[in-house]
């Protein structure tokens, strides 16, 4: 078979990728060049002039101390997020597939929080948190307690305690698949060479899992890096604007403060920086797969 | 087995869903599209999206002009922003004051020589084009609850008697040895704190355009400034008695508005609009709006802030054709002149209606309240030419004062770095 | 006791504790569910006044659900919801498999390897940024918007780039070459390899997107309501968003609404959690 020739890489592409391509360009990339051109203009988001500035977009953006606050934010909310994720997520999937009662019955429970959008979810955890908490609390200590939300370190332990609630149990799928892909005969065979359990799982369960977290820990990534949703609705970057992500940052930019164009670059940085991050991480993971 | 039967039974369910799908698509089809025949208006007063809905379905019946009235969870320039970049404006748009000099100044339809513009101090106009029309006049203020205090004082409530800081001092005091113990409100909201607190300062003043200037060039001392000491002084105050002063930050808006409907709280600083979510509690009756009491007294005492609000412009832009804008202003003179426009302006929702033919009479509380202040020429105007982004970063400086991190003097000086760092905004 | 028995009871507790700590992060898990099943029955005053009460001062009420379906027009958007929610995660489905498996077997081909590394990159681009450029180019521009098949493309395209890295990683991992290989020496073409013997094997993967990408789907707001700019094809998000407001909004609506909006997919989700669990053994054993 002639598989070395361009009628048959170019017949194979367009057989299977053809269709994906075709929808993945016009939809993500045809709108990101233009918005990557939008970025060259003091574009207002609305008028009909789109005058061109050259680099002042960039310009501007570099010197936006607000901007790189949030990005640095955003980057310590990512790093604790994506650990207690995946250790949550890790744990969670290892023990429904222990073999306990009712495993089934807590996959579907744990998986739950993703049923539901994170603009809803915001909502119902800063009722949770600013009523029932501080109704419990202050029952409790017999004063005023006072909402996590109010205080500037409570309201970033709050995104990450609410992220890591919403994702565990989707990431928690990926590492059950994980966990069953690892045949049983081969612990079983590391166990009558003398392996106890848990070396068992640190010697061949989790090298075998290695494409899951490399899966799940890119996932958490791209998500925590550009989060909105949440952050929106549960802190709205209150207090004093001490919790507004690079993203959240990047909308007001361009909507509320009408700079659209300086929005859309500071989209660009914020892109830049998560796909360096992600693409790094999912390199060094490849690099060292084991084959089962 | 099992296995199997789940198999068949996910088949089925999808064979299912596919034929519902499909003949739902093929019935329910793309007939209609926005840009299609009647109007389109949006609206941004959330809380009048349903009565506005039947204003429309009784226009089309009337008239049998389709109109379609739409909301969005988006921020309004954002959405607007969309609507443009799909060549599909609305025909009728409702936004702020200020971007009627910024949209409307490029999109606007020109409305002079229609009937309502005689009827109204309240309109806007740009470069001599009537772009604006008012849709209610919202007004900012001490809200109190006479009914509430009366409770606790046993005496009637008259707002006149309290004109100084001095004089609400003593009241506050007075509630509190009757046993409120905390009878004041404040919101947390960086639009209420930044927006509509602070923006006080820069209102209250003879030529307000000249005082920004001086903020953009760096020339004012607002430590010096009377208005604003005037104003901080009665913030703390109003600090000092709040409900929430634990953790004045976390106080929900509901909240709050629940405690001043029910009479557990005394006073708060806001504006007639708090009465559509007042009125969802249990209330007591008894509200009412007064003027910031400050020590200071000038022109201003006895009045509050406020004017047009809620401006429609109509799109004038080649995406909406001639016999549409038409069909936009005939609704607007129908909105102002028929006796079904009046009643849904003044007693359906409740607003203060900036057109001097309406005497439907107020249906809310606070409107009404507004309204007296508005008929005796007592109403500060605005300042509507903001930087987009003072209410946010201001509003963030004001939570600080708020949730005493920062004192008075850092607080005058984040102010005075904002103004002299920002793009003055050209008008 | 003998070893055997000592053995089994040390099972057997280690069972029980794993099983207390399941339940405690249960609870955890399923928290806002229970708020918002609690306070759907109370009226809006109760909610704000005591939300953890079993029952409000003014007694229990089923008042929130019809008039929430009503300003929803819920039958209408339920069924449009469907619809887009179906086709486009079925589309997604096909398209990214096909796309992964050309992907991983030519890994040395430099279109594929450029393709996935872009695809890996868009993962990262946040939706606010495309809004803008995506609606003057096609609405402006092509004015498609407002047609359900617009929404479902966009939905794909915008989906497939995570489908595809999800089929990626399994195709990769668990699709045995020599079965491909096998097939091919039986006379099968790729085309013919890859829906009789690939695509059967990606089960459980398959199942794991079309969930995910199905809840996806069926609670996006943001896209819907920029495409979908006529009322008759509005979706269950941008319908309840009437009163989803920020604040001046009736609670107890929206906690109806929510119930609504989520119990249609609840309820699926429980009948295909079955059909994951039996997928991904399947998928397991071939090992």
């Amino acid at each position: 078979m002639e598989r070395n020739t361009f009628s048959y890489k170019l017949k194979q592409i367009l057989m299977f990728a053809g269709p994906g391509t075709i929808l993945f360009f016009c939809v993500v990339v045809v709108p990101f060049i233009y918005g990557l051109y939008l970025t060259f203009t003091s574009w207002d988001g609305v008028s009909i002039e789109k005058p061109l500035v050259g680099f002042a977009n960039y310009a501007a953006a570099f010197a936006d101390t607000a901007y790189w606050v949030a990005l640095g934010r955003t980057a310590i909310y990512s790093i604790f997020s994506v650990v207690f994720i995946n250790v949550l997520a890790f744990a969670l999937a290892y023990l429904v597939t222990s073999g306990v009662k009712g495993q089934n019955f807590f996959r579907a429970g744990f998986f739950v929080p993703n049923l539901i959008g994170g603009i809803v979810l915001g909502y119902v955890w800063k009722f949770v948190f600013n009523r029932a908490y501080v109704a419990v609390a202050s029952a409790i200590i017999g004063a005023p307690a006072t909402s996590p939300l109010a205080t500037t370190g409570g309201a970033m332990f709050c995104l990450i305690f609410v992220s890591v609630w919403q994702y565990a149990g989707y990431m928690m799928l990926i590492y059950v698949a994980g966990f069953m892909s690892v045949s049983d005969s081969l612990k079983e065979a590391a166990m009558i060479d003398g392996c106890t359990p848990s070396q068992a799982m640190r010697n061949v369960t989790i090298p075998l899992m290695r494409s899951s977290f490399v899966q799940c820990i890119f996932l958490s990534i791209t998500r925590c890096f550009v989060v909105y949703d949440v952050n929106l609705s549960l802190t709205k970057g209150e207090p004093f604007n001490t919790s507004v992500m690079a993203a959240m940052h990047v909308y007001n930019t361009a909507f509320t403060y009408k700079q659209y164009g300086m929005g859309q670059a500071e989209a660009l940085i914020l892109f830049l920086v998560c796909a360096i991050v992600g693409v790094t991480q999912v390199m060094i993971g490849k690099k060292g797969e084991v084959e089962a | 087995m099992k296995k199997s039967t789940a198999k068949k039974l996910l088949v089925a369910l999808l064979a299912f869903v596919m034929t519902f799908a499909m003949a739902a698509c093929g019935g329910g089809g793309d007939e209609k599209t926005s840009s299609g025949d009647g109007i389109t208006i949006f609206n941004s007063k959330m809380e009048i999206q349903d009565q506005f809905e039947e204003l429309a379905k009784q226009y089309t019946e009337e008239t049998g002009v389709p109109v379609e009235v739409y909301y969005s969870q988006d921020t309004v320039a954002a959405h607007l922003a969309t609507k443009y970049a799909s060549k599909d404006p609305y025909t009728i748009n409702m936004v702020d004051a200020k971007d009627i000099y910024t949209l409307a100044k490029e999109y606007g339809a020109d409305m002079s020589g229609e009937a309502w513009v005689e009827d109204t101090d309240y309109a806007i106009s740009v470069d001599d084009k009537v772009l604006g029309f008012p849709t209610c006049i919202e007004a900012r203020g001490v809200i109190y609850n006479a009914e509430g205090i009366k409770k606790v004082t046993g005496k009637d409530f008259d707002p006149a008697s309290i004109t100084t800081l001095d004089d609400f001092k003593a009241c506050l005091d007075s509630l509190v040895k009757g046993g409120m113990e905390s009878p004041t409100a404040i919101m947390k909201e960086d639009w209420s704190l930044a927006a509509h607190y602070l923006q006080q300062v820069y209102e209250e003043r003879e030529d307000p355009e000249a005082f920004i200037q001086g903020l953009y060039k760096g020339e004012v001392d607002l430590m010096k400034d009377e208005k604003f000491n005037a104003l901080m002084d009665t913030f703390d105050v109003l600090k000092q008695y709040n409900y929430a002063k634990s953790s004045p930050i976390a106080a929900e808006r509901d909240l709050s508005e629940q405690g001043l409907a029910e009479g557990t709280i005394a006073f708060m600083f806001g504006g007639n609009w708090d009465f559509a979510e007042m009125k969802k509690h249990d209330y007591i009756g008894g509200a009412g709006m007064m003027p910031v009491p400050q020590n200071v007294q000038d022109d201003y005492t006895g009045k509050l802030v406020g004017g047009g609000s809620k401006y429609i412009y109509i799109d004038g832009s080649e995406y909406t054709s001639e016999e549409k804008q038409q069909q936009a202003k005939d609704f607007l003179n129908w909105l102002v002149s028929s006796d079904a426009g009046k009643a849904f302006i003044s007693d359906t929702c409740g607003m203060v209606s900036p057109f001097k033919s309406n005497d439907v009479e107020c249906s809310d509380d606070l409107g009404k309240a507004v309204k007296t202040y508005a008929d005796a020429g007592n109403l500060v105007p605005n300042y509507d030419y903001d930087p987009d982004d003072h209410y946010s970063v201001l509003g963030a400086e004001m939570q600080k004062y708020l949730a005493d991190q920062c004192t008075r003097e850092e607080l005058a000086k984040a102010i005075q770095d904002y103004w002299a760092n920002v793009t003055p905004v050209e008008h | 006791m003998t070893q055997n028995e000592k053995a089994a009871a040390a099972k057997k507790r280690s069972h029980v504790i794993m099983i207390i700590i399941l339940v405690l992060l249960f609870i955890l898990f399923i928290i806002p569910f229970v708020m918002v099943i609690i306070n759907v029955f109370k009226v809006k005053t109760d909610i704000v006044a005591d939300p953890l009460a079993l029952v409000g001062e003014h007694g229990f009420t089923l008042q929130n659900f019809p008039e929430a379906m009503e300003k929803m027009n819920f039958f209408v958007v339920f069924k449009n919801s469907l619809i887009v929610t179906v086709f486009s995660t079925i589309l997604t489905i096909l398209v990214s498999a096909m796309a992964s498996f050309v992907i991983v077997r030519n890994g040395k081909w430099k279109f594929c390897t450029g393709l996935f590394a872009l695809m890996v990159a868009s993962m990262v681009i946040p939706f606010q940024v495309l809004m803008v450029p995506l609606v003057s180019v096609y609405g402006g521009i092509f004015g498609v918007l407002n047609h359900r098949i617009t929404l479902i493309l966009m939905h794909t395209g915008f989906s497939v780039s995570m489908a595809t890295f999800m089929f990626h990683g399994a195709i990769h991992t668990n699709i045995p070459l020599e079965l491909e290989e096998a097939a091919l020496i039986d006379g099968c073409s790729r085309w013919q390899t890859f829906w009789k013997i690939v695509f059967p094997l990606l089960k459980p993967t398959i199942a794991t997107v079309a969930i995910i990408d199905a809840m996806a789907f069926w609670n996006d707001y943001l896209l819907p309501s920029l495409v979908l700019t006529g009322k008759e094809l509005y979706t269950i998000p941008i319908a309840t968003q009437a009163f989803y407001g920020t604040y001046s909004s009736d609670i107890g609506l929206i906690m109806a609404a929510l119930l609504l909006a989520m119990l249609p997919i609840l309820i699926l989700y429980l009948f295909l959690q079955k059909y994951i669990v039996a997928g991904v053994t399947a998928g397991a054993v071939k090992g």
